[in-house]
């Protein structure tokens, strides 16, 4: 194997260490395991370090001229370099040695120097500088990793619509706080037809990229099934879930919420997988709960069939999806949002647009947690039926 | 603020059946610890669960999907595994995913261990 050598920087004013280690150690230079570097002060061998980074280990006599051992040796530990040094010194020169090891020496040699001491401190400091080699080289690519999971879940995020532009008929609007580790939470709203907007809310179980693969499958496989031939929302979760069920020995689940308003007439068709039931803030007032569908979770029981229920919304009322990430949010004495807070906030937004809803409850379950770590994401969508758009002429 | 123990499982052995008493808060956290303790019992060879919830405060999804599992490691060992003496809160949930569909739920203990 064609290794390149482990590079060494000896510094000394004077010759002697200079010859005694190209003596020394030839067969090994010959041999391209070891690369001498020479520097004849400390400024110098600061240069040289500089422009060879590749270099891990110095050996330095204390006293020279321009800049002395000492000296250099405080440079270093101040500078971004992961250089081991080894310092040279008088025999007994105890304080000076003592100085040298405060400032970072890995070790020291005293002259008159010893060929195979030598030898010995130049093995152990390359050792040094290997394992920590091995460390520096573990931490970037645990750098790596999370620098691909952070793009990961950006490329998530950009998968979801921010909003779907209002007119005078409809106003939706989502918000979601991802948790720190890359999340489960999923939301997608889109047009089926010029008349019907599919809206959708889902909760991945568990964390982490495979509870966010599984999210993703989930959103594609949907978005694909709605595309393709669009007849009810139970019909769409009835094939998503065989499709998830296909393969997922690891029993991974997801609770979805899948409603279609029909901006014609303002009913809600609808199926709910096993999702916290979303709510309607209706536009006078009060606050309703969208009653269940009985519906199993997807990705578990192939052949489950689903089934649809509806809702009429009147102009001017807001359909609000959310995840258990707002009720479950807890401050710092793990007390929880609950839906009991979640409810009495809405019936204060009756009658305002989806964005404030959808804010204003973000704001108040953020507001709650306090300094309390967020555990879960926050996600939520509120979508605002405004007027029926007219029949066709 | 003082660091409680947030879940424990407790097995006991009948005759027919081992009893898993599982006392606080399963979640994202903690689902390792009722894992283990299903495992262990599986490899010793006892397929027959009952689950008793009746110190159970919470569980998430991840909760759901280690129960689901139990479910089917026993079933594939020719056992089964029940659950019984949900809190109101806990059923609700298992309502609303519909666990309460594909899971074997009790109303007591004695219900539990009669159905065997």
């Amino acid at each position: 194997m064609n290794k390149s050598p482990t590079q060494v920087l000896v510094v000394d004013d004077e010759e002697d260490l200079e010859l005694l280690v190209r003596q020394k150690f030839r067969r090994r230079i010959r041999d391209g395991e070891l690369k001498f570097l020479f520097a004849h002060n400390g400024k110098e061998a600061l240069e040289v370090l500089e422009e060879n980074p590749e270099v891990y280990l110095v050996l330095s006599d204390i006293n020279m001229p321009v800049m002395d051992g000492l000296t250099m040796l405080g440079q270093l530990a101040d500078s971004e370099q992961d250089v081991q040094a080894v310092i040279v010194s008088a025999y007994g020169d105890m304080k000076n040695i003592r100085i040298a090891m405060n400032r970072g020496a890995f070790d020291f040699l005293t002259k008159p120097i010893d060929f195979n001491d030598l030898e010995t401190t130049i093995e152990k400091g390359l050792k040094h500088v290997q394992a920590l080699q091995i460390a520096l080289d573990t931490r970037d690519r645990l750098v790596a990793v999370k620098q691909e999971l952070e793009m990961g879940r950006e490329v998530q995020m950009s998968l979801q619509p921010k909003e779907l532009t209002a007119n005078e008929n409809h106003d939706v609007k989502a918000v979601i706080i991802p948790a720190k580790e890359v999340g489960g939470d999923l939301y997608d709203f889109f047009f089926i037809d010029e008349s019907r907007i599919g809206l959708v809310i889902a909760d991945v179980s568990g964390k982490g990229v495979p509870a966010a693969l599984f999210t993703t499958v989930t959103r594609a496989l949907l978005r694909a099934t709605v595309s393709r031939d669009y007849s009810s929302p139970s019909d769409c979760l009835t094939l998503v879930n065989d499709l998830l069920c296909e393969s997922n020995p690891s029993c991974i689940f997801i609770t979805l919420f899948f409603g279609v308003l029909d901006l014609r007439t303002g009913e809600l068709n609808y199926c709910n997988a096993g999702h916290n039931p979303p709510r309607v803030v209706k536009t006078d007032s009060g606050v309703e709960v969208v009653p269940k569908t009985g519906n199993l979770v997807l990705g578990i029981q192939p052949g489950h069939s689903y089934n649809n229920k509806q809702i009429q919304l009147m102009p001017g009322d807001t359909l609000f999806l959310y995840t258990d990430g707002i009720t479950e949010a807890e401050d710092i004495n793990n007390e929880e949002f609950s839906e009991s807070r979640l409810d009495e906030k809405l019936a204060g937004l009756t009658g305002t647009s989806s964005e404030r809803v959808a804010t204003e409850v973000v704001d108040a379950v953020q507001e709650f947690v306090g300094d309390a770590p967020q555990s879960d994401d926050i996600t939520c969508v509120a979508a605002r039926f405004l007027a029926p758009l007219p029949a066709p002429s | 603020m003082e660091e409680k123990t947030k879940l424990s499982v407790e097995a006991e052995q009948s005759d027919k059946a081992t009893v898993l008493t599982v006392v606080g808060r399963v979640d994202g956290s903690s689902v390792g610890i009722l894992e283990s303790a299903v495992q262990e019992q599986i490899n010793a060879g006892h397929n027959t669960l009952i689950f008793d919830f009746k110190d159970l405060s919470y569980i998430s999804s991840a909760g759901l999907r280690a129960l689901l599992i139990a479910a089917r490691l026993t079933q594939k060992e020719g056992g089964k595994a029940l659950f019984c003496a949900l809190a109101e809160h806990i059923a609700e949930i298992f309502e609303i995913s519909g666990f309460n569909e594909i899971l074997d739920i009790r109303a007591t203990r004695a219900d539990a261990l009669g159905a065997l």
